[in-house]
C-alpha cells in the first residue's frame, strides 16, 4: 500500500457548514484509504489539534475552512502561524467554502482583518493570494462532490486547471442555471408569480442568481436528489465573490428592467431577445404543470 | 490551582479550567474563544436576508435557525395586527425537515463524538469505520431532507407564509423509500430490534433484546459508571412548539407552564479566560435542555423509566439522545404519511415586509433545545436580532454558587476526560453557544 | 464610381425592398392603410404586381415588416445616444431632438406608427404581437431607463408608466403638429419638452 498523503483539516472563522457538507459525501471511505488526516474535528485523525498546533508537522494539502483572520487563535495559536506554517509545506491549499475562499459570510464580522486565504472577495489578498497552490472551493457550503473530484484528482497526479478566481474549471464553467428544471420558463419570460410553485422563473422577481453565478449545483444535484432552483428557493449565488448580497430575495430591477443579465450576455442582447418572448403568451406554460382538471 | 484543559471534537472549540478537591473535580469553568457577531451581521439587513444568514450561524443545526427566523418574521406580522396562515402542508413540511436535522445530529454525536469517546475512555478502541456510520445515517436523513428543502447544510426554503418547494407524491415517494432505507439501517447497526419493539421497550430490563451498537454503548456506559454521575440540577426546560415537544418546564420533580418572555441573559462568570458565551436563564435559574428535557415533559415511557432510576446522570442524558433518534424517524414517517399535497406551499402574505416596524420572536427546538431569534424591524429593516441558543442554557459558565448545568454535571468527576466525557454528553456547540 | 451591380444579389434585393418600403410608407402614411392596395403600390414603383409579390407576399406582411423597418431606424439612432457619453439629462434633450428631427424629415415613419400601427392593431396581433415588431426601438429605450436609475439620475419605477410618459408624450406633440394645431414649428418646443420629461423622470 502507498503511503497516504496527508490532509490538514483547519478552521477559521466558520459555521462548520463545510464540514458538514462534506460529511454528506457518500465515498468517504476511499478518502480514509487514501489520505490521512492529520487533523479533522470529526473524522478519524492522527492527532490532536492541540498536537497540530505545535507546528512540528507537515500536510500535503491543507484543507481551510472559514474566512480567514490571522489574529484569531486555534487552541492558542494564531492562524496567521497555523496557516503559515502548514500551507507552506503543503503542495496544495483547498478553500473549502465561499468564507476561506473570498471572505464570504464571516468576513462581514470585520471587513478591516478579515479575508479569505487567497482573495478579499475577488481583489487577491491573503497569505495565498496569487499562489499557484490555492484551490478555492467556493460555495455556501460546498458541495461534498466538488471537494471529493478536487482530492481524487490530486491523489491520482490529474491536473486541475483553475479559473482566474482559482476555482476548478469542470466544476465552475457551468452555471448554477444550466440543467435548472425552471429553464423553460426562463427562455420564453414566464416568471413565478409567488413563491410555492414548481412552475415558473424565479429570475425576475424572487432574485434568482442562478444564470449570474458559476456553480454545478443543478448538474451535480445537492444530497444527490435536489438543489434551490428545485425546490422553489432562488439561488443567491452563494459561490461568487459577491456572496452574501443584500435583498436575496428580490431581483434587483430599474424601471422594471432586471439590472444584472447572464454572464456574457450584452444587456442589449438579453432585452431584444426576452422583449420578444416575452411577447407570446403559451398557454402550456402558463397554467400549472400537472393539471388536474384535464 | 486551575487545570486549563482544550476542548476538541467538538462544533469548534471550548476550553475548560479545572479545579481539584480530594483528587475530584470540585469546579470547572466553561470558556469559549471564538465569537463572530452574528446579531451584528444581521443588523440593518432586510427581514428576508435574515433566512439566508441565520442558517449560517451553525454549520449543523442551520435550519433551526432557518426555522426560527421565519417564526420569528411570522411573530412580527402576527404582532402587527396581520397574522399569516400557513397551511397545514407547508406546517408539516417545516416540522419533517426539522425534525430530520436533528436526526443527523444526533446520529453524527453518537457515532462521532460519543461512541469513540467512550471507547478512547475506557482503552477499547473502535475501527475508523464506525464513525463513518454516523456520517453515512446523517447523509440518509439530509437527503430525505433535502428532498423538500433543496440542500443541507444551509437552506432557505421557509419563507414568511410557508415553504418555496411545490413536491409532487413522486418526492413524497421518494422520500418514503429512503427514510425507510434509513430505518431498517437503524434496526440492522443501532438495536439489532424492529423498530417497533424499539420503541416499546420502557425499561431499563427490556435492553436486553437490544444486539447493535446501542447495546455495545449502553453496556460501556454502565462499566465507565455514568449512570453514578453527570447529575446536573434535574430542571429541564423546553420552548419550542412541536408535534414532538410539550413546551413546558420540569422543576422539582413537576411539570409546570412557561412563559418565554421569562428567559433572561446573563454575563458568564469567567476566570482567566475570555469567553463570549452569555448565561441564558430562567427567573434566575439555570434549566437543562435538548432531548433529556423533551423526553422528560413528553413523558416518553422508557426515558421516564431511567431518569427516574438514574435521575440526570450522564447515562440517562445520552440514552434519551439516541432514543430520541427512533422517536423522529418514526415521527418523520407519520409526518410524510399525513402530507396532502393539493394544499398550498405558500400563502402570500398582506402586507409587504417593507409596511412593518414591530418585535417578533421565534422559538423551535433545535437539537439541543429551544432556539430562540428576537427580532426588531423597521419598516423591515432588522433593527435589532437577538439569538439565544440551547447550548446558552447548557454550557453556561457561572460562578460556583450559580453553575450551568454542565459545569455542575462535571462536579465531582474522577478524571478530567470523565469530566469531558459528561461535558460532551451535553452535545457540546461553541459556534451557537458564541454566535 | 462602384457599379451597382456589383453588389450581390441579397444586398440588391435587400436595397429593393428597401425603396418598396419607403414609398409604401409614404402612400400609407398620405393616402391611409385600407385605402392603398398592393397594386397601387406596384403601380407607382412601376413594378409588376407579380414581381412585387415577390417582396412581400401579403400587405399584412407588408405591414409587419414596415413597423420592424421603423423600429429599426429609430432603435439605431437611439443606440447612437445610448452610447454617447453624457448625462442622461442631455441625453433627453438628444432623444426630443432626435424624434422630431425624424417626424420632420421623414415623417412617414412616425405618421405610421400613429396612425397604422397604433390605430389598426387588428392587422398586427398575428405576428406583431407585443414587442416583436417594436424591439429595436423598445430595447434601446429600456436600456436608457435601466442607465439612468443605476447612475442615480432617474426615478425607479414601472417602465411602462415610464415609457407611456416618454413616448406618448413625443408622439401627442407630432400628432398635434400634423393636426397643425401647434402654433409653432416643433423644433421649437423641444428645449421645454425635453425639460417636462426630464423633470418627470428623474429621481426626487
Amino acid at each position: 500500500m502507498k503511503p497516504r498523503l496527508k490532509v490538514l483539516w483547519l478552521q477559521g472563522v466558520t459555521c462548520n457548514g463545510n464540514t458538514h457538507s462534506f460529511l454528506n459525501y457518500p465515498h468517504l471511505l476511499y478518502v480514509l484509504e487514501t489520505f490521512e488526516f492529520l487533523y479533522h474535528s470529526l473524522l478519524p485523525s492522527t492527532y490532536t489539534l492541540e498536537e497540530i498546533s505545535t507546528c512540528v508537522h507537515e500536510c500535503d494539502i491543507l484543507i481551510f475552512e472559514g474566512a480567514y483572520d490571522p489574529r484569531m487563535e486555534r487552541v492558542g495559536t494564531s492562524l496567521e502561524t497555523l496557516v503559515g506554517h502548514y500551507g507552506s509545506h503543503a503542495k496544495y491549499v483547498i478553500a473549502a467554502g465561499s468564507c476561506a475562499s473570498f471572505g464570504g459570510m464571516f468576513k462581514h464580522s470585520d471587513p478591516e482583518h478579515i479575508t479569505g486565504l487567497g482573495f478579499d472577495e475577488k481583489e487577491p489578498k491573503g497569505p495565498f493570494a496569487s499562489s499557484p497552490k490555492l484551490i478555492n472551493l467556493s460555495g455556501c457550503p460546498m458541495h461534498p462532490e466538488w471537494m471529493g473530484y478536487t482530492l481524487r484528482m490530486i491523489a491520482d497526479n490529474k491536473p486541475i486547471a483553475v479559473d482566474e478566481l482559482h476555482r476548478p474549471k469542470e466544476l465552475y464553467s457551468y452555471l448554477a442555471h444550466h440543467g435548472c428544471t425552471r429553464n423553460e420558463y426562463f427562455e420564453w419570460k414566464v416568471d413565478s408569480d409567488h413563491f410555492g410553485t414548481k412552475e415558473g422563473c424565479l429570475f425576475y422577481k424572487q432574485g434568482c442568481r442562478g444564470p449570474m453565478t458559476h456553480a454545478s449545483c443543478n448538474k451535480i444535484l445537492w444530497n444527490d436528489v435536489s438543489s434551490k432552483t428545485r425546490v422553489g428557493t432562488p439561488c443567491f449565488g452563494c459561490t461568487e465573490p459577491d456572496f452574501p448580497r443584500i435583498n436575496m430575495f428580490e431581483t434587483k430591477t430599474n424601471m422594471s428592467i432586471p439590472q444584472d443579465v447572464p454572464v456574457g450576455i450584452s444587456k442589449r442582447s438579453y432585452l431584444t431577445m426576452a422583449g420578444i418572448a416575452k411577447s407570446f403568451h403559451i398557454p402550456r406554460l402558463e397554467k400549472r404543470l400537472i393539471d388536474d382538471d384535464a | 490551582m486551575m487545570t486549563r484543559k482544550w476542548i476538541e471534537r467538538i462544533e469548534g472549540e471550548a476550553s475548560i479550567g479545572f479545579e481539584f478537591e480530594e483528587n475530584k473535580v470540585s469546579f470547572a469553568s466553561i470558556a469559549f474563544p471564538h465569537f463572530r457577531g452574528m446579531e451584528a451581521i444581521l443588523q440593518s439587513k432586510p427581514a428576508m436576508d435574515a433566512l439566508v444568514i441565520a442558517p449560517r450561524v451553525c454549520g449543523i443545526c442551520g435550519h433551526s435557525h432557518l426555522f426560527a427566523a421565519v417564526r420569528a418574521i411570522e411573530s412580527v406580522y402576527a404582532n402587527s395586527g396581520f397574522p399569516l396562515e400557513i397551511s397545514p402542508k407547508a406546517q408539516i413540511l417545516r416540522e419533517l425537515t426539522l425534525s430530520l436535522e436533528l436526526i443527523q445530529n444526533h446520529f453524527k454525536w453518537l457515532y462521532m463524538v460519543i461512541y469513540p469517546e467512550l471507547s478512547h475512555l475506557l482503552q477499547r478502541p473502535i475501527a475508523d469505520s464506525c464513525r463513518l456510520k454516523g456520517a453515512y445515517a446523517a447523509s440518509l436523513a439530509t437527503k430525505v431532507l433535502a428532498i423538500f428543502a433543496g440542500q443541507w447544510p444551509h437552506s432557505s426554503y421557509m419563507i414568511p407564509g410557508g415553504v418555496t418547494c411545490d413536491p409532487t407524491y413522486v418526492d413524497t415517494v421518494r422520500a418514503m423509500g429512503i427514510l425507510d432505507e434509513l430505518m431498517r439501517w437503524f434496526e440492522k447497526e443501532v438495536t439489532g430490534i424492529s423498530m417497533e419493539e424499539y420503541l416499546s421497550i420502557s425499561s431499563a430490563k427490556d435492553l436486553s433484546h437490544v444486539s447493535g451498537d446501542m447495546r455495545d454503548i449502553d453496556k460501556m456506559l454502565r462499566t465507565a459508571k455514568m449512570h453514578k454521575q453527570g447529575f446536573s440540577y434535574d430542571r429541564y426546560m423546553v420552548l419550542g412548539n412541536h408535534g414532538f415537544s410539550n413546551p413546558s418546564k420540569y422543576m422539582h420533580r413537576r411539570m409546570a407552564k412557561v412563559n418565554p418572555q421569562l428567559v433572561m441573559l446573563e454575563d458568564p462568570y469567567t476566570v482567566d479566560e475570555k469567553t463570549y458565551a452569555k448565561n441564558a436563564l430562567y427567573q434566575n435559574n439555570a434549566f437543562e435542555t435538548g432531548p433529556l428535557a423533551r423526553a422528560v415533559t413528553n413523558g416518553v415511557p422508557f426515558i421516564k423509566h431511567l431518569h427516574r432510576y438514574f435521575r440526570d446522570s450522564t447515562y440517562t442524558r445520552i440514552m434519551a439522545r439516541s432514543y430520541e433518534t427512533a422517536l423522529l424517524l418514526d415521527h418523520c414517517k407519520t409526518l410524510l404519511q399525513s402530507l396532502r399535497l393539493d394544499e398550498p406551499s405558500f400563502i402570500e402574505p398582506s402586507k409587504k415586509i417593507t409596511s412593518l416596524s414591530e418585535e417578533g420572536v421565534g422559538i423551535v427546538e433545535a437539537p439541543r433545545g429551544p432556539l430562540i431569534h428576537k427580532v426588531t424591524l423597521n419598516k423591515g429593516i432588522v433593527d435589532h436580532y437577538t439569538l439565544i441558543t440551547p447550548t446558552q442554557w447548557n454550557l453556561s459558565c457561572g460562578s460556583p454558587q450559580t453553575q450551568g448545568p454542565a459545569q455542575k454535571a462535571m462536579i465531582g468527576a474522577d478524571s478530567i476526560e470523565t469530566a469531558t466525557f459528561t461535558f460532551r454528553s451535553f452535545d457540546v456547540c461553541s459556534v451557537c453557544t458564541t454566535h | 464610381m462602384k457599379n451597382i451591380s456589383e453588389k450581390p444579389a441579397t444586398t440588391k434585393k435587400e436595397d429593393r425592398k428597401t425603396s418598396i418600403m419607403q414609398t409604401a410608407l409614404k402612400l400609407f402614411s398620405t393616402e391611409g392603410f385600407y385605402t392603398t392596395t398592393m397594386p397601387a403600390i406596384a403601380k407607382t414603383l412601376g413594378m409588376s404586381v407579380g414581381n412585387f409579390y415577390n417582396y412581400f407576399s401579403s400587405k399584412d406582411q407588408l405591414a409587419k415588416e414596415l413597423m420592424l423597418y421603423i423600429s429599426t431606424v429609430l432603435g439605431d439612432k437611439l443606440r447612437e445616444i445610448n452610447m454617447t457619453d453624457v448625462s442622461v439629462k442631455e441625453k433627453v434633450t438628444m432623444i426630443v431632438h432626435m424624434y422630431f428631427s425624424i417626424a420632420r424629415e421623414r415623417p412617414e415613419l412616425i405618421e405610421y406608427f400613429l396612425r397604422v400601427f397604433l390605430s389598426n392593431r387588428e392587422i398586427f396581433t398575428k405576428e406583431c404581437t407585443g414587442m416583436v415588431c417594436v424591439s429595436g426601438f423598445v430595447t434601446e429605450l429600456m436600456l436608457f431607463f435601466d442607465e439612468g436609475v443605476q447612475s442615480g439620475e432617474l426615478k425607479d419605477q414601472d417602465f411602462f408608466s415610464a415609457l407611456g410618459l416618454f413616448m406618448g408624450y413625443l408622439g401627442g406633440m407630432v400628432f398635434l403638429n400634423g393636426e397643425e394645431v401647434l402654433t409653432k414649428p416643433l423644433n421649437e418646443y423641444e428645449t421645454a419638452i425635453a425639460e417636462n420629461i426630464y423633470n418627470a423622470l428623474r429621481k426626487q
